[in-house]
């Protein structure tokens, strides 16, 4: 296990500086001047000269690329181009709650949710109430996130157009804080983030239930009377169970892939919108801030995942 | 060098023996046939002369079984007819539209003909929000240009990104994913560490970074590129690129895995061992029997790639106007989601309708070529 942990800890300090080098050298050999483009109508030969110094910039890339390791080494993201004396790391503080947060819940909402139907659609094969839900899931699964974040806001301007009601279509409470105020506008888009990972889940558990019940163990708790609610909850669902936490890291990386949209549409100041605007201003250090935290995001999530394995799986044994 | 000389005149052998009026030849000739098909394949009728004869008494090969499986999907056919259908409508449609209607005498822009009021970046501003009418089938956006027009456009734009990404998919997953598989070793680590980091870079990420860095400078660039009008083309070009880059790991990590397996399987020994060259192999064995996991995945990928396209236009890093997208429709869109739900509706729709095509279609597409991962 120890061994397993120092292997993948490795594996992760790896990719974060495989990650950094594409985001840096993207940065770097990218047309134009960063700071000539931040500077715009106000360029002075002079300043830009001495920003450049401060920024590192007139260094070799190597240097620069160095630099920026060593900075990070100390969780040290540097100092953004376009608010020139604010820290990154100033500028992400208050998205990450925000997209923790919303991960969060979502993934709750995918777990909680997803799972117990793909469940119930297993015991139920082949009934209208399978074929109900799996077939809301195959199309919440197929349409891309933005879509059904679309449609949700429309049903949202529809009611209240017609019921008088201001339901809030895209906005954020403070996060963490569940009064009616700012829990309100964060039920919608909880809801639609998980979503796809809802959809999946639901799949997944159901395949999962069916082969399990196939299964010798289960025609044998049967065969000795066990009651079908003891053979289905305390023998299948348990086993059932095992594979759908091997899934967690590609539910992870769904979330991650959906923060840009959900966080942009329904107006949310997390990590995903601070990430595009810095894209849209060419703020490289926020850029690369936001890309290392994401990574990381995924990264870790996966060697949860992995852990999570061996704990309710005993018979896995990670080398 | 004695053992190339044994070798050398079987394989000249085998080449023969697969020409296909090879009928009559000694059973080695059967043998290598077996081989080369997949692996499952029943064991044929024994040659009976006439080709008709043999045609019947042959089991149905396994592509004509999976074709057969396919055609029996409801789901899957009713979605290959909607991708025939738009693909004919954003080829075909515009310049039919276009030619539709008479001259439009506008205030503000004097005689407009049809061609012009029927493009997708003909702004009639005293046109705005208009519902659907006589001239303009699906309504007017917020800047009078024609929905229809720019629908077209859009769904036109679709299909190109996803045809330059599959080929660029296709072409490195499968060279990358064969090499790796085959031959093991430093390609088979490189792949792997490759695709570890792919997997942790989250993938739109890495394409709105790379749209969002260069895309400015690109489409200067390119500007004058001539694939479909004025659209951004460059933009178009760097968004297919930054999408195939994310996604040719996976399909190379589908090929590298079939290709292990395929690699085990008594019909390559047997190539092999009679005396078949690694690169001969490769082409006339692996390859064919990888197809179908490659038109699988591929087909599958289309949907993501399709949304990947009108997720970055709608996050405006895509095409720019007055070029026209899906993503990029709804993005203009938003703002007048209050007064004009139409005009969201109109192109999330669409987009909705061809993702979900594609998806059955690569579902529908695997159950058939390959019936035991049916649950």
């Amino acid at each position: 296990m120890l061994q397993f942990l120092v292997k993948r800890l490795i594996g992760l300090i790896f990719v974060i500086v495989g990650i950094t080098f594409i985001t840096f050298i993207m940065g770097y050999l990218a047309p134009g001047d960063p700071i000539r483009a931040q500077m715009g109508d106000h360029f002075d030969y002079h300043t830009w000269l001495m920003l450049r110094h401060a920024y590192g910039l007139d260094l070799p890339w190597y240097q620069q690329y160095y630099n920026y390791l060593v900075h990070l080494a100390h969780l040290d993201f540097g100092i953004s181009f376009k608010y020139q004396n604010r820290p990154v790391w100033d500028i992400l503080k208050d998205g990450v709650p925000v997209s923790l947060e919303l991960a969060f819940w979502g993934l709750i909402v995918e777990l909680l949710l997803g799972i117990p139907v793909g469940i119930l659609s297993a015991i139920r094969a082949n009934s209208w109430i399978d074929t109900l839900n799996m077939g809301v899931a195959l199309i919440i699964y197929a349409l891309p996130p933005f879509v059904i974040a679309i449609l949700a806001q429309v049903i949202i301007v529809w009611i209240d157009s017609k019921t008088g009601a201001s339901w809030p279509s895209s906005s954020w409470g403070a996060p963490w804080q569940y009064d009616w105020a700012d829990l309100q506008p964060k039920i919608v888009p909880i809801l639609v983030y998980g979503a796809a990972g809802y959809a999946y889940f639901a799949r997944l558990a159901r395949t999962t239930m069916l082969e399990v019940l196939r299964q010798d163990y289960v025609r044998t708790a049967r065969a000795k009377g066990l009651r079908e609610r003891v053979v289905i909850y305390w023998h299948a669902l348990r086993n059932a169970l095992i594979p759908l936490v091997t899934v967690l890291g590609v539910a992870i990386g769904l979330l991650v892939a959906g923060t840009f949209f959900i966080e942009q549409i329904f107006n949310i100041p997390g990590i995903g919108r601070i990430s595009l605007q810095s894209v849209i201003d060419l703020d490289y250090p926020v850029i690369q801030a936001t890309v290392v935290l994401l990574a990381v995001g995924v990264v870790v999530g996966n060697l949860i995942s992995d852990i999570l394995y061996t704990i309710v799986d005993p018979r896995i044994r990670l080398e | 060098m004695s053992m190339d000389a044994h070798q050398r005149p079987s394989e000249a052998a085998g080449e023969s023996f697969v020409k296909p009026d090879a009928g009559l030849q000694p059973p080695p000739a059967e043998l290598l046939e077996l081989a080369a098909g997949v692996s499952e394949t029943p064991p044929r009728a024994a040659p009976l002369g006439e080709e008709e004869v043999l045609q019947e008494r042959r089991a149905p090969s396994p592509l004509r079984e999976s074709l057969r499986r396919l055609r029996r999907d409801r789901r899957a056919m009713v979605s290959l007819g909607l991708i025939i259908f738009f693909v004919l409508v954003a080829f075909f449609g515009p310049p039919i539209y276009q030619h539709i209607g008479s001259i439009y005498q506008s205030p503000q822009n004097g005689p407009v003909p049809a061609s012009v009021y029927h493009s997708y970046y003909h702004e009639e501003l005293i046109r705005q929000d208009e519902g659907p009418s006589a001239q303009y089938w699906l309504g007017t956006d917020d800047l009078g240009r024609d929905i229809l027009a720019r629908l077209m456009q859009g769904m036109l734009v679709s299909i190109i990104v996803a045809t330059l990404v599959e080929v660029v998919d296709i072409v490195l997953g499968l060279i990358v994913g064969v090499l790796a598989g085959y031959f093991g070793g430093w390609i088979d680590q490189l792949l792997a560490r490759f695709t570890d980091l792919m997997f942790a870079f989250p993938g739109l990420l890495f394409a709105i970074m790379l749209t969002g860095i260069i895309g400015p400078g690109a489409s200067d660039a390119l500007a004058k590129l001539p694939i479909i009008g004025p659209n951004g083309n460059g933009r178009l070009l760097l968004v297919s690129l930054a999408l195939a880059i994310t996604v040719w790991p996976l399909m190379a990590r589908y090929v590298r895995g079939q290709t292990l397996q395929l690699k085990e399987q008594q019909f390559i020994e047997a190539a092999r061992t009679s005396g078949s060259s690694d690169l001969r192999i490769i082409f006339r064995h692996i390859i064919p029997n990888l197809m179908s996991i490659v038109v699988v995945a591929s087909t599958l990928n289309i949907s993501n790639t399709i949304i990947g396209e009108a997720g970055i236009s709608l996050l405006g890093l895509g095409v720019q106007a007055p070029g026209s997208s899906l993503g990029l429709m709804i993005s203009d869109a938003t703002p007048y989601i209050n007064t004009h739900p139409w005009e969201i509706l109109v192109p999330t729709t669409v987009l909705a309708l061809i993702v979900l095509a594609f998806s059955f279609l690569g579902d529908g597409l695997r159950d058939a070529f390959d019936p035991r991962s049916k649950d």
